[in-house]
């Protein structure tokens, strides 16, 4: 299936027509192209985007988790276009509304597992004794409540991910957006992250978008959406 | 907004106490070099003007000096003058003086020289220069036919014109060519050096010898008064003006234009040279986030990503310069008091007008301290806010 599959009204996500152009110089690099698709609430989907090196997944997570301003479509989520949103807007609706886990783990070095943690609980304004708690809760959920005061040096990259997960599930989200979340991981935590994030789908509603370009991952998700030279190729489960 | 301001700090608490010490530690010492180049050049040349100034008040003119009234030769009924003048408060002595021009001569030396006749027990109560007797004795209020030369007239104590002095020792007889056309022999009885050039080049008799010469009474060229505190001059003036005193009345500062155009010279110096080194100071604590900035640059897009405003990333790199500068101001300080200014008072520098040490002004270091915060907040501001202007995309993964 190819175009403009899966939409919708009512969704809680809705892609529509979605482009991001890159401009170099004089050269123009299409990544996203009339991108446009659905995502339910009820119940919450986990959503893979696969596709080649190239296909433009992780420029339409970016866009979709507000981290990059594409160059033209929309973006409704939970009846909100997010893209006439100022940026201060944007960053409090990333911190209040999403989660993200990269493949890179992405901590700040000089801080513990708890300290990222909580840090975008603290962000929120939070009161101390409360993000603290919530910031162990959640580590202890995904695993590592013996490693609250570990730095991210000193824990494998599994463990590194699961505080990037703990991270991305402090403020509550609503949609957690996931770039290649166990690429950097051995076959065991990536098995545990993914069965993770099934879980999370599972049992407390969570919406998630995960880039991945492993055929096996498949298996944890819902949905596929397949991506082929900045379109969509194919929605599929 | 308090959350912000909370977060901010915790951020910049955590970069600092876990980034690299040796980093932080350099970058505050060089601060502090900073902070202690502006303190020092601008209390050094303030110690130089202040010491001109002082010697200027303590060796030739007190605080305040009368002078005859216009087209005027000599102040007129100098006893009661003086006792007016002392019953003002605040005033510690008086002394007429009587000032005019001479030839002295020795052997085959001779020079013109400014002579001032003094009454010795009124000229201690304002100049110091008993104080600075090189050899020799002071005056004798009832001494006739001697005379009391500075160093620059007697010479053979390292004075600024050895060549032209009299090369003259306490005990030689000397002879004075007075303008009016007298002339007189005077044995030297003392010879003083205050390490002012103005005040070294003036030869002293007494009033009773001068008056012998001129045949006058109760007559000065000049009245200098001294008052227990310096810098109220002009209010002394007044308080003499509503005596009746009807004299022409100067404060010291009438006679320092020199001194002036001096001391501004010295400020231009003193701000040219802190300038600089705030500008060095900018530019090391720009290089110095503007490299933190760039190696965090992945951290800032991933705190953003996560939701944190740019006003909070911002906020944690200006907190840091604020905890450098902070830093770098006290233990400047502690490095100006605990050794610098120490060792000056034990050292002072000695040039030709005096000891010079240093003269530390609480606004001038309030100045350097501030220059130096707004020279640290800029260099802090600018690269934190470039970071920020950067997509997050780019911060994170450089596209």
């Amino acid at each position: 299936m190819t175009g403009n599959a899966g939409t919708g009204g009512g969704a809680f996500v809705m892609v529509r027509d979605l482009c991001r152009i890159y401009v170099m110089g004089e050269v123009r690099v299409k990544a996203l192209s009339n991108v446009s698709f659905d995502i339910s609430k009820k119940p919450a989907e986990f959503v893979a985007i696969m596709g080649k090196s190239g296909s433009g997944k992780s420029t339409l997570l970016h866009q979709l988790g507000l981290l990059d301003t594409p160059t033209s479509g929309e973006v409704i989520i939970d009846g909100k276009n997010l893209l006439v949103l100022s940026e201060s807007r944007k960053a409090r609706f990333r911190l209040e509304r999403f989660g993200y886990v990269f493949q890179e783990y992405a901590l700040l070095p000089e801080l513990t597992a708890l300290e990222n943690v909580y840090l975008p609980a603290m962000a929120l304004g939070r009161k101390k004794e409360e993000y603290i708690r919530a910031a162990r809760e959640v580590l202890e959920q995904v695993g590592l409540g013996e490693r609250l005061h570990h730095r991210p040096r000193e824990m494998s990259g599994g463990e590194q991910q699961r505080v990037a997960i703990a991270r991305a599930l402090i403020n509550k989200p609503d949609i957690l957006f996931a770039d290649e979340p166990a690429a950097n991981l051995d076959s065991a935590s990536s098995g545990q992250v993914l069965e993770l994030f099934r879980k999370l789908n599972r049992e407390m509603g969570l919406t998630i978008l995960m880039v991945t370009h492993e055929p096996e991952d498949r298996n944890y998700v819902d949905r596929v959406i397949w991506l082929k030279d900045g379109e969509i190729a194919e929605h599929g489960t | 907004m308090l959350s912000d301001i909370r977060l901010s700090m915790f951020l910049a608490q955590k970069s600092i106490t876990k980034g690299n010490k040796g980093t932080l530690v350099l970058t505050i010492f060089i601060m502090a070099l900073v902070f202690v180049n502006s303190v020092f050049v601008s209390s050094l040349f303030l110690g130089l003007t202040n010491t001109i100034n002082e010697q200027m008040i303590n060796t030739m003119y007190g605080t305040v000096v009368i002078e005859p009234k216009k087209d005027e030769k000599y102040v007129d009924g100098v006893y009661s003058l003086k006792q007016k003048i002392s019953s003002v408060p605040g005033v510690t002595g008086v002394s007429a003086q009587y000032v005019t021009g001479a030839v002295l001569s020795y052997k085959d030396k001779s020079g013109a020289w400014s002579v001032h006749s003094i009454n010795p027990d009124d000229e201690v109560t304002v100049t110091t220069i008993h104080n600075f007797m090189i050899d020799g004795e002071y005056l004798g209020k009832q001494d006739e036919n001697e005379i009391m030369l500075g160093k620059e007239i007697s010479g053979g104590y390292g004075g600024d014109d050895e060549d032209s002095s009299l090369g003259v020792k306490v005990g030689d007889t000397i002879d004075v060519l007075f303008n009016n056309g007298v002339k007189r022999s005077y044995r030297v009885k003392g010879i003083f050096g205050v390490n002012f050039r103005g005040a070294d080049a003036t030869a002293y008799v007494s009033q009773k010898e001068m008056a012998s010469i001129l045949g006058m009474e109760d007559k000065a060229s000049q009245i200098l008064i001294r008052t227990w505190d310096i810098g109220n001059e002009d209010r002394y003036v007044k308080q003499f003006l509503g005596l009746g005193v009807s004299e022409t009345i100067k404060p010291w500062q009438n006679y320092a234009s020199m001194v002036g155009d001096i001391t501004e010279s010295f400020d231009v110096i003193a701000m040219l040279i802190s300038g600089i080194g705030l500008f060095v100071a900018g530019v090391t604590i720009f290089i110095i986030i503007y490299m933190n900035t760039i190696s965090k640059r992945r951290q800032i897009g991933i705190s953003r990503a996560v939701g944190i405003k740019e006003s909070v990333i911002i906020n944690t790199y200006f907190l840091q310069a604020m905890f450098i500068v902070t830093c770098g101001i006290v233990a400047g300080l502690l490095i100006m008091f605990s050794l610098v200014v120490p060792w000056f008072v034990s050292h002072p520098l000695d040039f030709s007008i005096g000891k010079i040490s240093l003269l530390i002004l609480p606004e001038r270091v309030s100045i350097s301290a501030i220059s130096l915060v707004i020279a640290a907040v800029i260099a802090g501001l600018v690269p934190s806010i470039m970071a920020v202007r950067e997509t997050i995309v780019e911060a994170m993964w450089g596209n």
